[in-house]
């Protein structure tokens, strides 16, 4: 018998051991080759080229697939290994020598993997045109579906992998050459010897743990100032390391007051549950980090790009309050208002005056990012809402401030708040009442809009019409009666050859669609990963703790427990097990967002919660999926 | 000693394996029966049918044939939740390789059975401290089962056995994987047990000196009874002498001792 047939024997001998590691590997060639072939895509590459973050964005994120794809193929080769580790030590015993036994390994591992790689690309063929097809309706492209068998994603995908399956195969190399017979066969065995702690150094530890998060907590929430770079590593150190020491001590730590205070008095369901959490809190604690942050991660970035894709509309209208705008020059506003009368598209025009006036604010709006001196764009309150923009002014002493682009710094600033007009021998004086979100304006430039009753502006207007410094700006805005018009009308609109400045809600619209469209789908998918490889990594991890409590089940069972009654405590553990990382990243990534919210301008806590429950909802399958394994395990025990 | 009520009763038990065609009669028509207070020793070459005779009779395994009452109870017909319940009031299991959690301390192990159910925390407490007084391991309590010696474990195993205060103790080859010292010493203590607090045992062992404690010794050869004998007034040196003498007969122990 030549040992390649000893290696295709072991194999069919051992199926059920090989299927986890080859699912995992079939699953990372599938969504490998699936990004793959979105790269090479035309249609794909077409719109990530015309724009630098888009390009550098799917660039990013293929990396970031490369390194989650090999950390979690060589986690599950870890766990592949281990569980045969009898196996290997029995071939050695036999007086196989290590290089054979690694050989024999070796040969395995390519064969599944050229199997893995095949089936992965096979699949993968299938369903990356459902992707891509996504992703076009995300980035709202209705062209026809001309993804074609790609040769360079397939070759792609072959590189990247057998590149990991020699990084396996050295791993496997490893580990053979570093065991001793008499590991080989304990390893089911193993466990930690439970210690009472040591009480003063682990209560310290573990407060500090809980400290540590709450500092990054509060941080985060007080970061923007001149330190902001170095405040976001402080979060994030102190965070990480927070939850590393709340898995590693304080947990622990927790869990044996619990046990100490039932003094033996365990009852079965704490025994299934408490007892085996505790004997392996060391191993579990890398494992529930790198889970609670990955999560943290996941959810955070999930919510933020499906917040910022829900609301491309809400927020572009918030830029561009009209649907289009010709800044001072009648002649093209008529141009183009006589090309929607020529085709017949109903619309609404109307002019908004404006006066351009220095200004200087009684003190500084944000004590570290604002300077006491403006520009404002004097409008009356009347105009704005005939032009179909609402900005409610309290009386005509007050006045109210937009300006989208800096309102996230500004919008802490106390109100009311003297703002005095140029030139200061006028002695003008307006209270503003508040900073309001948006612009008034289509993103002309940056400069504020004062928006007061119509009385207070005609009143400016006619007093500083002699002024020398006075600017008057007249904006012509048309508002479509029907938004099904749009694109024929963008299309006159810019047919208009101007050098006047020119800007619409619907090109800026589609722009930040296109961009949007592009993040969620690059975020969904990289999330999709990490929830698929994070879930996995427990499941197997549960796996394996089943199958080593598998003589428990079965005393406990002569013993006279019922199916039902075990599993009562295996589901605690496993609510411990799924729901404490979960739980905990949750907090994390909502601190995050809260944090970054200021790069939204308008409320996400919709789209926050939508993406949050997907995500807890598929991170439930694997919950479940791995308390039915350990169903089955317990079921099989007697 | 009081020996009238019936303990267990078995009657024409038969237990066969395999599928149609293929079937393998390892229990060919047993009628038996366990007095009250009784410490009975089951004997006999490998593939006689001890293990499987004991599965049986302690529910763990269902028979083909035959009827089976435990103080009373018909436990043939009972369904699946219904024997784990049984299982857990009425019976006590000591095994050859110990079956303690791992992840439980001595004390943890002991009180396991007892964990789900209505027995009062203090009582709890009480059974605990006067078993594990009788059985020599009070000052284990909080180590686990890594750190003691196999006699040791073995100790715990019974303790949770008894803790129940079960109408049957089953043990399987209790002594199987101990020294000959901590074998007699666990033994000794059965007897003890079985003595002082007329608990009932049933024992399944090939080591006709783990059997010598017994008061009855029952010996099987492929799936029946062959022969019994009883201790009545001898020391243990002449019931040994008397069990080797069967053996001798029976053969095929120097296979088992393997």
């Amino acid at each position: 018998m030549t040992l390649f047939d000893l290696v295709v024997r072991s194999m069919r001998k051992n199926l059920k051991h090989y299927y986890l590691y080859f699912f995992a590997l079939i699953l990372s060639v599938v969504l490998y080759f699936v990004f793959a072939s979105l790269q090479h895509d035309s249609t794909v590459l077409e719109r990530t080229e015309s724009s630098f973050t888009m390009a550098s964005g799917f660039k990013a994120a293929g990396i970031l697939l490369l390194f989650i794809s090999g950390v979690f193929v060589l986690y599950a080769n870890s766990i592949f290994l281990k569980r045969r580790s009898r196996e290997v030590g029995l071939y050695q015993l036999i007086g196989l020598s290590k290089f054979t036994v690694t050989r024999m390994l070796v040969t395995e591992n390519f064969l599944l993997g050229t199997g893995a790689l095949a089936i992965g690309i096979g699949i993968g063929l299938l369903v990356s045109r459902v992707f891509l097809l996504l992703l076009m309706k995300l980035v709202g492209i209705d062209g026809v579906l001309t993804l074609s068998f790609s040769g360079a994603a397939i070759l792609q995908t072959v590189i990247v992998f057998v590149a990991l399956l020699a990084l396996t195969s050295l791993q496997m190399a490893f580990a053979v050459k570093r065991s001793t017979l008499l590991e080989l066969f304990k390893v089911d065995q193993s466990g930690e010897r439970i210690k009472k702690p040591k009480t003063i150094v682990s209560t310290i530890f573990g407060i500090l743990g809980i400290l540590l998060i709450g500092f990054g907590y509060w941080l985060s929430g007080h970061m923007l100032n001149s330190l902001l770079f170095f405040n976001m590593i402080v979060v994030l150190v102190s965070v990480i390391l927070g939850t590393y020491l709340l898995f590693r001590v304080t947990i622990g730590w927790m869990l044996y007051q619990i046990r100490s205070s039932k003094k033996g008095h365990l009852g079965l369901s704490n025994s299934l549950s408490l007892a085996p959490l505790m004997h392996r809190i060391k191993a579990n604690a890398n494992s529930l980090t790198i889970i609670t942050v990955l999560s943290a991660m996941t959810l955070t970035m999930l919510a933020a790009a499906y917040s910022t894709y829900y609301s491309t509309e809400k927020e572009t209208r918030l830029l561009q309050p009209f649907d289009y705008m010709i800044d001072g020059d009648a002649t093209i506003a008529d141009q183009f208002t006589k090309s929607l009368d020529d085709a017949g598209i109903a619309y609404h025009a109307s002019t908004i005056e404006g006066i351009e006036l220095a200004g200087t604010y009684e003190k500084k709006l944000n004590p570290l990012f604002s300077d006491r001196d403006t520009t404002v764009r004097i409008v009356s309150e009347r105009q704005l809402s005939e032009a179909g923009l609402q900005i409610e002014v309290k009386d005509s002493q007050s006045g109210v401030i937009l300006d989208a682009p800096t309102y996230w710094i500004v919008k802490s600033a106390k109100v009311p708040l003297n703002l005095t007009l140029e030139p200061k021998r006028f002695n003008k004086n307006i209270s503003i009442e508040r900073f309001a979100e948006g612009n008034a304006f289509n993103m002309v430039e940056f400069a504020s809009t004062l928006v007061v009753k119509d009385e207070k502006f005609q009143a400016i207007k006619s007093e500083y019409k002699a002024v020398e410094e006075t600017q008057l700006n007249d904006a012509i805005v048309i508002n479509l009666i029907n938004k099904s018009d749009f694109e024929e009308a963008t299309a006159l609109y810019n047919d208009i050859e101007s050098v006047s400045k020119r800007f619409d809600f619907y090109t800026e619209y589609r722009k930040t669609l296109q961009s949007s469209g592009m993040l969620i789908f690059i975020a969904g998918f990289l999330g999709l990963v990490f929830l698929i490889s994070t879930g996995s990594i427990l499941y197997f991890k549960q796996m394996t703790e089943a199958e080593q409590e598998k003589a428990s089940y079965r005393t406990l069972r002569q013993l006279g427990f019922s199916g039902q009654e075990i599993m009562k405590g295996v589901i605690k553990k496993q609510v411990f097990v799924f729901g404490l990382p979960l739980a905990i990243g949750l907090l994390h990534s909502i601190f995050a967002l809260k944090s970054a919210s200021f790069i939204f301008m308008s409320d996400v806590t919709v789209p926050t919660v939508i993406a949050m429950s997907v995500y807890i909802g598929i991170y439930l399958v694997f919950a479940f999926l791995t308390v039915g394994y350990y169903r089955k395990t317990v079921q099989a025990a007697l | 000693m009081s020996q009238q009520t019936t303990m267990l009763e078995a009657t024409s038990l038969r237990k066969s394996f395999g599928k149609r065609g293929q079937i393998q009669h390892v229990l060919k028509g047993i009628d038996f029966r366990v007095m009250e207070g009784e410490f009975v020793g089951i004997m006999g070459p490998s593939g006689a049918g001890k293990t499987t005779l004991l599965n049986v009779l302690a529910t763990i395994d269902r028979t083909t044939e035959g009827s089976i009452k435990i103080n009373g109870t018909d436990i043939s017909s009972m369904n699946d939740r219904k024997l784990s319940q049984f299982r857990r009031d009425q019976l006590g299991f000591i095994f050859q390789d110990y079956n303690l959690l791992d992840t439980l301390t001595v004390k943890e192990n002991i009180l396991l059975p007892i964990s789900v159910g209505n027995v009062k925390r203090v009582v709890a407490e009480d059974r605990f401290k006067s078993i594990a007084r009788t059985l020599g391991i009070p000052e284990l309590a909080n180590k686990y089962p890594g750190e003691i010696s196999g006699g040791q474990k073995q100790r715990t195993s019974a303790a949770r056995a008894l803790i129940n205060e079960p109408s049957i103790v089953f043990a399987d080859e209790p002594t199987g994987a101990l020294d000959s010292k901590s074998a007699a010493s666990l033994l000794g203590t059965l007897a003890k047990v079985n003595d002082e607090r007329d608990v009932t045992i049933m024992m399944v062992t090939h080591d006709p000196v783990a059997s010598s404690y017994c008061n009855r010794v029952v010996f099987l050869k492929d799936g029946t009874i062959y022969s019994e004998l009883y201790r009545g007034d001898q020391t243990r040196q002449q019931f040994f002498q008397e069990i080797l003498k069967v053996q001798g007969i029976l053969g095929g122990d120097s296979v088992d001792a393997l």
